[in-house]
Formats: structure tokens, sequence, C-alpha cells
């Protein structure tokens, strides 16, 4: 969004960051008082909207991009559309997870660490933050506001991934939740294992760009494959957005 | 040779060779230091060969260059947009990015691919043949009938993408597909998946048939594993594949093409593509499902852990029911996409005719659960799937009566695709009216695995994707090489195959009616079907016949094929205005859409102008 300018931009990320983090304390709060479903998908489809809207700028797939079919904004906007389609294709993947997942277990949920959950949540939903804020000052022409925080944003996603599959896979492990046990364990190292390797793939997308960007390959008004590392890493978040409740917030513990 | 084993493809099966040899002795490596058992009856254990075949894969598409420039890219390196092929035939076995080379590269491995499934059919048909087991033992024989499937499903996917591949770029008016990497690599990930395919005969073959059904394939040899990698491999082809088509259409389109001027083939790649995008990452999360399954223990189909098998069926059922319509309807499209040509009259009902191919492909999203009648879900789903399932039905008559329509009064011609664009809406027709009995939940319980199930799919995927291939063949083969192909040739394969494929399929609902059960190797002499078994088996070697009739008539005509280079059907089309074959980066001069596509016979109507060349 070039025509805004960039601290006006920067709070609008601000604002929406705010947003997020108190509906997710909600859903925590909903889910160990109330454990209303219907106000949980509710929660989660609230928080994905946010972040496809403002984060993804899922409005952009509607504008219109001018000049010849060479040129380069004619040319995102074809590639704007060839990554929304593929986040609709992988979106069938996580979706058919959730629908084996409510299948199997129905309304019981694996006995799972409420506090190292919330944690990764947080750590995901900050660096989404982040990313906002990179691409913010990419698209201003910030290369060094870009690189910090890109930097930030690799290390909270590197942090996730430890925190899922070097902590809460031993902890799960020692609970007796074993991917060999019972089918819940089997879901469980599924669908967070899947989620993990797509973090992983974000990461190194991001470290790709962090290169490039390093080496001028982008700049304020060139710069798509700094917006399709940032749209994929959202789409990364917005997935958790709703394992966390399927996984960890929804149903009564098994 | 020498071409050969400097091309793209020989390096790719040899880094293919390493990859999996590299990666399978990691894993025996680890499995041996960890005191695990190391090597199984096929040499590597079974991690070991998945493993391997995942490496194997990743660096066939390294070794073969086709990702050579994303690695350029993401390592901040400019790379030209326009590549330029050699003349020679060696583009086809090399990493072209020219959509109508990735196309004809696509129809020739269909082509291949569809000999191979053509001949596993012949050998267990041959042990049909008469009662008793003649050369087969039954893990055999069951292997060779999902070979047959799945090879058939892979080679219909490979054909389809050749023919959206090649036509749609011209139809559109587009220099390319919007993403050409994307498209090559598209193609050639199928070919490391089509050698997975094949192996599996080799590691112990697998006993499931095509649909892979735990508990069975959760306990079936390594060669089940091979089948699950190679389909999930495929899949993504078929998944990128129909992202480059979408954003082609979206995107490239020629000045005055709106939605109601496509062509109606462009129309049925649309909502084969939505079907592909979405649908095809369920049989590959089924699929990954039952791989780990084997390798981790983990219980989803298993019972005993808390599993549900029935599970499997409807993830796999939500994509491999729509994909039926992944095949049939690019094929709807060629067939209504050419009737016009040849009965010079307007196509009867553009508008409904556009609308029933995403009409068939949404409708298809919801009917998955009738191949599940006798499966044991839970019941009260049976009337709702049903009755969805009849709704298919409807957009699908839709299309006859257009055909019937546009036929009615008009001036027939009957060259060779005319004579298969017909013989596929005979053929269609048999498979549509055999299929409501299936839909029907009270005749299904009876019909179910029966010999009258294989009547009825074959038809459909003759008429809707066979013949409608051949006629495309037929019709642009001309296109693609500026020679047409013998025209007596193709005549004696037309009244060589339609007749014998009537008496198979029509031969097998009679004894499917019967009481003849499907994928079984042997039947009672008693049930009295040894005589209509032989002549399906004749019936099938006839057909065979045939496709060898086209397929030396393939490689005459591009040598000694009568020379055409220009409107050879007096077609309306774009591709048909400039001389053949086309160009990389096809039309010199962009064209504008002025007028109506398929207004045949109404004097002084046009769909396309061409720019006047700058001088």
């Amino acid at each position: 969004m070039a025509h805004t300018n960039q601290s006006e931009a920067l709070r609008l990320g601000i604002t929406i960051f705010i947003f997020l983090a108190l509906l997710t304390a909600l859903e925590f709060v909903v889910a160990l008082a109330l454990n209303s479903i219907p106000l949980l998908v509710v929660v989660a489809l609230v928080k994905a909207g946010l972040v496809m809207y403002y984060y993804m700028h899922i409005y952009k797939l509607q504008q219109e991009s001018g000049g010849g079919h060479d040129s380069y904004e004619y040319k995102t906007g074809t590639n704007r559309l060839g990554l929304w389609l593929f986040l609709l294709s992988d979106s069938f993947v996580f979706g058919g997870l959730l629908v084996s997942r409510f299948n199997l277990l129905g309304f019981t949920r694996p006995h799972l660490s409420q506090v190292l959950g919330l944690v990764v949540t947080v750590v995901l939903l900050v660096s989404s933050f982040f990313m906002n804020r990179a691409e913010t000052q990419m698209a201003h022409g910030n290369k060094k506001g870009f690189l910090g925080n890109t930097l930030v944003t690799i290390l909270l996603g590197a942090g996730f991934v430890i925190g899922v599959v070097g902590v809460e896979w031993q902890l799960a492990a020692a609970e007796g939740i074993r991917a060999s046990s019972m089918v819940d364990g089997g879901i469980f190292y599924m669908m967070t294992g899947m989620h993990a390797f797509h973090v992983l793939t974000g990461v190194l997308f991001l470290w790709i760009v962090y290169r490039n960007a390093r080496k001028d390959v982008y700049s304020a008004e060139k710069h798509w494959g700094v917006e399709a590392a940032t749209v994929y890493w959202h789409f990364v978040d917005v997935v958790w957005i709703f394992f966390y409740p399927a996984l960890y917030l929804i149903g009564s513990v098994a | 040779m020498k071409k050969f084993f400097k091309s793209a493809l020989a390096r790719g099966l040899l880094w293919q060779l390493v990859g999996t040899l590299v990666g399978g002795g990691f894993v025996t490596g680890i499995r041996a230091v960890m005191g695990l058992e190391a090597l199984g009856r096929f040499g590597f254990s079974e991690p070991a060969w998945v493993f391997g075949g995942l490496i194997g894969t990743l660096t066939f598409l390294g070794g073969s260059g086709v990702v050579s420039d994303w690695v350029k890219w993401a390592r901040g390196i400019p790379t030209h947009d326009h590549h330029e092929d050699p003349p020679g035939w060696e583009k086809f076995i090399n990493v072209s990015l020219d959509h109508k080379v990735i196309g004809i590269q696509y129809t020739l491995t269909a082509l291949i691919v569809l000999g191979l499934g053509g001949t596993f059919a012949l050998i267990f048909r041959t042990e049909l043949a008469a009662s008793g087991l003649q050369f087969l033992n039954g893990s055999q024989y069951n292997t060779m009938v999902g070979l047959h499937g799945i090879v058939m499903i892979v080679a219909i996917l490979l054909g389809i993408a050749g023919m959206m591949n090649y036509l749609v770029p011209l139809l559109i008016g587009a220099a390319d597909m919007a993403f050409p990497r994307l498209n090559a690599f598209s193609y050639w990930i199928t070919i490391p998946a089509a050698i997975w395919l094949v192996s599996s005969l080799f590691l112990g073959g697998f006993d499931t048939g095509w649909t892979g059904y735990p508990p069975l394939s959760a306990r079936a040899p390594v060669g089940m594993q091979m089948f699950f990698l190679a389909v999930f491999v495929v899949g993504w082809s078929s998944i990128l594949g129909g992202l480059n088509l979408l954003v082609s259409v979206a995107r490239m389109r020629a000045k005055g093409m709106t939605s109601f001027r496509l062509p109606i083939f462009v129309w049925a790649s649309i909502a084969t593509s939505l079907i592909s995008l979405t649908a095809t990452q369920l049989i590959g999360l089924s699929f990954q499902m039952v791989m780990f399954q084997r390798l981790f223990g983990m219980g989803f189909f298993d019972p005993a852990k808390g599993g549900n098998p029935v599970l499997f069926q409807h993830l796999f059922w939500f994509y491999s029911h729509p994909a039926v319509y992944v095949f049939i309807l690019p094929g709807l499209g060629i067939i209504s996409e050419l009737l016009p040509v040849f009965v010079r009259k307007p196509l009867f009902g553009y508008r409904w005719v556009a609308m029933s191919s995403l009409g068939i492909a949404l409708v298809g999203f919801l009917v998955w659960a009738h191949h599940m009648f006798t499966s044991g879900m839970n019941e009260y789903l049976r009337v709702p799937f049903m009755y969805s399932t009849l709704l298919v039905a409807v957009p699908t008559g839709v299309k006859f009566f257009s055909w019937v329509a546009t036929i009615w009064g008009g001036k027939i011609e009957t060259p060779t695709p005319m004579l298969f664009v017909l013989g596929g809406v005979v053929v269609f027709l048999l498979g549509g009216l055999s299929g409501p009995p299936n839909a029907t939940v009270s005749t299904d319980l009876h019909l179910h695995d029966t010999y009258f199930i294989v009547g009825h799919f074959h038809d459909t995927m003759f008429g809707g994707f066979v013949f409608p291939f051949f006629a495309a063949l037929y019709y642009w083969f001309p296109k693609a090489t500026g020679r047409r192909m013998n025209e007596f040739l193709g005549k004696v394969h037309f009244w060589l195959m339609t007749p014998s494929f009537l008496v198979l399929t029509l031969g097998m609902m009679r004894i499917g009616l019967l009481g003849m059960r499907r994928r079984i190797s042997d039947y009672d002499a008693a049930l009295g079907f040894d005589t209509t078994h032989l002549v399906l088996t004749v019936a099938g070697f006839l057909i065979f016949t045939s496709v060898l009739v086209f397929v030396y008539n393939l490689f005459r005509s591009m040598k000694k094929g009568e020379i055409a280079t220009g409107n050879l059907w007096n077609s309306r089309s774009p591709e048909w205005q400039v001389d053949s074959p086309i160009p990389a980066h096809n039309y010199a001069q962009p064209f504008e859409v002025v007028g109506e596509p398929y207004d045949y016979g109404l004097p002084g109507s046009k769909f396309v102008e061409f720019a006047k060349p700058k001088p």
C-alpha cells in the first residue's frame, strides 16, 4: 500500500495484532471456562479473517493491475492469483486433517500441555506481526527495517518448530502419546508434523528472501518475492489458528 | 543415441537411480546402527525403499534441470524469460518451456502409458478367457488388475494434460501458459512417478486393486508403498497443472475474449482444473496416512487402535469420484468443440453447455459416498448421496441435448476425427445410461462389485476420454506437425475398435448382471461364463490391434503424411487461421475476438480478427 505512509501502515499492523492477541486470550478463557465449541469456531474464523485481510491483503486479488501483459505489475497480479490458488489447494490437506481428527476423536482431545500450546501459539502470532512490519517496510523502501524484522520472524519461526517438535513431542511421548499408540497419538503427530513441515518451508522461504534482500534484489516497487514469502508465512499462521483449538481447546481430555 | 544420453531425460533417470540408492542406503545405515532389521525381502527394508523413492524423485528433478531456474531465483540470479528449443526431435526429451512441446510430451507419454496399461489388461484378460487358473497366481492377478487401473488413470491424466496444455493457450490467444516453468515441472515430475508405479510390480506387487483400501493395504508388500508414493507424486502434477491452467485462462486471454466467448474446451478445462486443484490433495493425504500407518504404526485406519477404515474411503473417494469428471470433462469439451465444425452449424445452447461443465464439477464434489453404499458407513448417508448422484445426470443431459440438436439438420461430414466424435457420443451414452442403476441404492446393493460396474465405467472412460482423445489427435495432428494422418488407416482404427469395444462392455454388463464378481482371478465353470469371457478377451485383443494400427499411422504420418499447413477442417478457431506448425510463442500477430465462437454456416459472421502485421 504505497499510498499510505509507513507509520500509518505500521500502526494498523499493531492494532490488528492487539485484536488477535485479545482474541487468543478470549479463546483460551472460553475453552477453560465455557468449553463452547460454536464460540471457539467463531473466534477462530474472526482471527483467520483478520489475518487474511490485514496481513495477507487478500483484497489485492481484486485490484486491476495496470500496464500491458508484460509489465511487472501485471505479472505480479498473475503470480498473486497463482499463489492464492496454491494456498486454496493446500488448505484442502489441512481441511482433510481436521475432518480426520473429528471423525476419529470426536469431541475428545489428547492430554497435552496447555502452557506450551499457548506459548507456541503466541510465538507464531508474534512472528506474523513482525512479518507484517517487514513487508510494510520493504514496500516503503526501508531495507534495513525489512532485514531486522525478517530476521526476528525467522527466529520466532524456528522457535515455534523447536517448541513443537523439540519439546512438545517429547512431552507428549513421555505422557504415553506415541505415534504407534492409540489413534489420538497418530492424529496429534500427523497434524503437528504436517504443520511444522510447512513452518520449516516458510522459514526456508524467508531465509531465501532475506539473503536476496541483502543483495538488493528487491525494491519498493518490485518485491514480489517478499510479498509471496509474507503471504505464505501468514497462511501457515492461519492454519495454526484452526489447529490450535482443534488440538488443545475443543472438547474434553480423553 | 548420443543425443539421448545427453538429454534431460537420461540425466534425470541416472540421478533418480543414484538418489534412490543414496537415500535407501542412508536409511539402511541408520537402521543398522540402531540395531533394527537393515535389509528386507527386496534388498532395502520398507522405510529405506520409501525414503529412497522420495530422494530419487527429488534428484530426478534436480538432475533433469527442470528446477534450475528456480534455484537461480532463490540465489538472486535473474533468468531469461524466453527460451528457444533446438529444431530437432531431441527437444521432446529435454526440458522445454514451450506449452506446445510440453503438450506433445504429455501426449506421447500418455500413449506409452496407455499401451502399458492395455498390456496389463490383456494379460489378466487372457487369464480370464477360461475358468480355472491358467498362468497367473492370485497375487499376480491382483497386481495386474490394480496396475491396469492406476496406470490407465495416470495415462488419462497425462492425456488430458496434453490436450489442455497444447490447446488452451492457442484457443485463448496466449503466448504460453501463465507459469511456463511450473508447466514443465508438472510434466517432468510424472516420469519418476511412472517408474515407481511400475517398480511396484517387482517389489511384491499389491493386492488391493487401484483403490488401496486399508486394512489390506496396511499389510500388503512393499509394492504397495511404491504405488502410494507414485500416486502422491502424480497428484502434484495434476494439482500444479490445474493451478497453471486456471491462472492462464484468468489472466492471459486475447482482447475481447469474454467469459461467454471462450471456446467450450476452455470451459471444460476450467471445470476439470478446479477439481484437480483442490480434491487431489485428499487422495494424497489419504495415501500418506496409510504410508505413515505402515511406517510408524499410526492407528488412523486400524480399529484396534481406535482408527476407522471407512474414513479412508471417504477421503479417497472425495477425490476419486470427482476425478472421473476430471477424466471426462475435457473429452466432452472436445466433442462440443468438433461437432459444429463437422456439421457446419452453430453449437446448440452454447451458454448451457459452458455452464454444464461447471455444474458437473460442482455437483461432483457432493457425490463421493455412492461408492460406499455397501461399505458399512452410516445408513442415513445413503439416500442423500443417491439423490446428489442422480443430479449429475441433469448437466450431462444438457450436453447430450446440445449435441443432438447441433447434429440435427446439419451437413454432416465424416472424416476420421468426426467418426471418433460420434463414436464417443454413442459410447458415452451407454456409459451414462448404465450409471443411474449404480447410483440407486436398491439396485446398487446388487450391482456393487460386479462386472456391470466394470462395463459401465469403461463406457464412460472410453466415451468421455479415449474416443475424444483419438478425435483430438487426428484433428490437431496436422496443427502440430504440418502433415495429416492417413484417412484410410484412421478409418480402419475406428471400425476395428468401436464394434469390439461395444461387444466388450455390453458383454461385461451382461455377465455382471448374471453375477460375475469383479477383481477375481477365477470363476466357477458352472456359471456358464466361459464363452462370454472368451469373446471379451478376443474383443480386448482386437481393440489392442486397432491401437497398433493407430500407432503405425502416427509414426508413418509424421514422416510421410500428406502436407497440410492450412485450415484443413475449415474451422473458425484462431489456431487454424495461421500456418501449421505454430512457432514458439504462438501468434506473430495478436488477434481480437469479434464474434461468437461457433457460428458455423452463418454468412459474414466472424470469430477472431488478426491485427495487421506491422510494415
